[in-house]
């Protein structure tokens, strides 16, 4: 496995990152702006800021092929950045939500962008050509609570949405004008807006943090509160699923996760690392870390007699054990595929509460 | 027309989209067992008790676990509980680990590892036997979130001791086997034991 290129941003921990679709700029969310970093040489600049949320922002998407950003922020908006000659242009996102913000990413076919939010509603925004604007249509039933995470399927209608109510749920996001009709899969034949493919909780009924649909579509993952992942495989339109499988791991709750091919997940959360999950239909199993601590070297200070009395004067210890052997030296909150094809994911990219964003080879 | 203090209206029970109104139920799993009644659990006890005295400590827990009433009444739970507590102050430190690995292997294992967890936690919480009566717990969370904050903790003194100790070794072992996310479904699980 080749190393892992580590960028520490900052101390400050990044709610949302995302690349842009060459990979040389990278967006952070930090505390009530969005930073824009640009690649130059094998490091990552400061060169813009986006100003104009009021309180933290919670979540931050750049569209690959339009080079679009949408951000969303617990002042309750979202905007939608456009590059112009003249720098960065935002467009205010009418969400009409009481609460804050959560959770945004852009449809696949990035004609759509859908916003979780606290006020139990996922908030999926289109722009209307004639009006010049954007305009948001609600998911609203059954969700009993805060939408904390979402992912859209492949063909940009449906849309997986995680909640504190412990359901993972699958919604259909169907507009009309904007969306071709779908292909009828096991998901569903028919999606009006706001029909529900499928509405799953697990045994150990935690929070959902992570979401996500395979590369083909057919299938569902998600993570939560339980340290558990558990993968649905749909059979048909309004049938219980073929196989719904949990994996209960030893681990700390995971926040993220993503496929890499359709027999692979990985995931990262409060262990601070990246763990590779293997299996298909019939079962699921933890493979382990996609970290390489065996390795490592302890500091090459020399261990002397003299040196282990120094540190115990000192610090009161002998060996200072401030530092994690992981690469993050925090929670993980997002994990993205960072290069791909076909669905097969040869890098990913982590970031978390510590102010590191790293590039990791699978 | 009455003096009606408004101040002491509890408006989140009249309001439907109050985060307090949360319907727990909705946590609950469609593959929830049906309720058993405390007679059902007296009986898995007398069970459990019998291989227990037939030296078979490893079946008798596993037993335990796989019989535990996640949806009973109060009742069966607490007759369950204090069978579960049986079992492991029956079984040696020296054995524990072993057992243990026993128990939580195989097909259902981690189910059992996860239940068996629960049930420290519970035996740690609850008063220990002995030191008075049991005063009905009050939920002092607006939501019944299982987790009493406000209670008599066991502080390890007089007859409650010995049970928190052995309770506090298995809880060390268990952890060794499986892990911290074992703790975690503690608190997330809705099918409390």
């Amino acid at each position: 496995m080749a190393a892992h290129q580590v960028h520490h941003l900052f101390h400050a921990p990044i709610a949302d990152h995302s690349f842009s679709s060459d990979k040389k700029t990278l967006a952070v969310a930090r505390e009530n702006n969005v930073e824009l970093y640009q690649q130059s040489g094998n490091k990552f600049a400061l060169s813009d800021e986006l100003k104009g949320h009021e309180k933290t922002v919670t979540s931050v998407d750049i569209a690959p092929n339009s080079g679009r950003i949408v951000t969303c922020s617990q002042d309750r908006n979202a905007y939608v950045w456009e590059q112009t000659p003249t720098g960065w242009k935002p467009t205010l996102v009418l969400l009409r939500i009481n609460r804050a913000a959560t959770f945004v990413r852009w449809s696949p076919s990035e004609q759509k962008f859908a916003v979780g939010s606290g006020a139990r509603v996922i908030a999926v925004c289109y722009f209307e050509e004639e009006n010049d604007w954007w305009i948001s249509k609600h998911l609203k039933k059954p969700i009993r609570s805060t939408i904390t995470t979402l992912a859209w399927h492949p063909n940009s209608v449906l849309l997986a949405a995680g909640s504190t109510d412990s359901h993972a749920r699958v919604f259909s996001s169907f507009i009309k004008g904007i969306d071709t009709r779908p292909e009828p899969s096991a998901w569903g034949e028919r999606l009006p807006f706001n029909t529900i493919c499928g509405e799953y909780l697990n045994d150990t009924a935690g929070w959902i943090q992570g979401v996500a649909f395979s590369p083909s579509g057919s299938a569902l993952a998600f993570t939560g509160h339980d340290s558990s992942v558990t993968v649905v495989y749909p059979s048909a339109p309004e049938q219980p699923p073929r196989a719904m499988l949990n994996i209960a791991t030893r681990l700390l709750p995971l926040n993220s996760l993503i496929w890499n091919g359709e027999t692979e997940i990985i995931a990262a959360g409060h262990d601070c690392e990246p763990f590779r999950f293997c299996g298909d239909e019939n079962g699921w199993q933890l493979a382990g870390s996609l970290e390489n601590k065996a390795g490592e070297v302890r500091g090459a200070r020399e261990e002397s007699a003299l040196n282990m009395f120094r540190q115990m004067d000192l610090k009161g210890q002998a060996q200072a054990d401030t530092k994690l052997k992981s690469t993050h030296q925090n929670t993980v909150h997002t994990i993205r595929a960072h290069e791909e094809a076909n669905g097969v994911v040869s890098s990913f990219s982590t970031s978390g509460v510590d102010g590191r964003v790293v590039i990791w080879n699978v | 027309m009455s003096q009606i203090n408004y101040r002491t209206i509890n408006v989140d029970a009249l309001d439907p989209e109050s985060s307090a109104n949360f319907p727990m139920e909705s946590l609950l799993p469609a593959t929830l067992p049906q309720a058993a009644s405390a007679s059902d659990a007296a009986s898995a006890a007398a069970q459990v008790r019998q291989m227990l005295r037939g030296g078979d400590p490893e079946g008798a827990l596993r037993t335990v676990l796989d019989t535990a009433p996640l949806g009973g009444d109060d009742r069966a739970k607490e007759v369950h509980l204090a069978t579960v507590i049986d079992v492991l102050q029956g079984i040696r430190q020296g054995e524990m680990t072993r057992i243990l690995e026993g128990v939580c292997s195989g097909d259902g294992g981690a189910e059992r590892a996860d239940c068996l967890m629960k049930y420290l936690y519970k035996g740690m919480s609850s008063a220990a036997p002995g030191s008075g009566t049991q005063t009905p717990k009050k939920p002092v969370s607006p939501q019944d979130t299982g987790f009493s904050q406000i209670q008599a903790r066991n502080l390890g003194e007089g007859g409650g001791g010995q049970q928190m100790s052995v309770l506090l070794s298995w809880h060390e072992r268990l952890v060794e086997i499986a892990g911290t996310g074992s703790i975690v479904r503690v608190m997330t699980d809705r099918r409390t034991v």
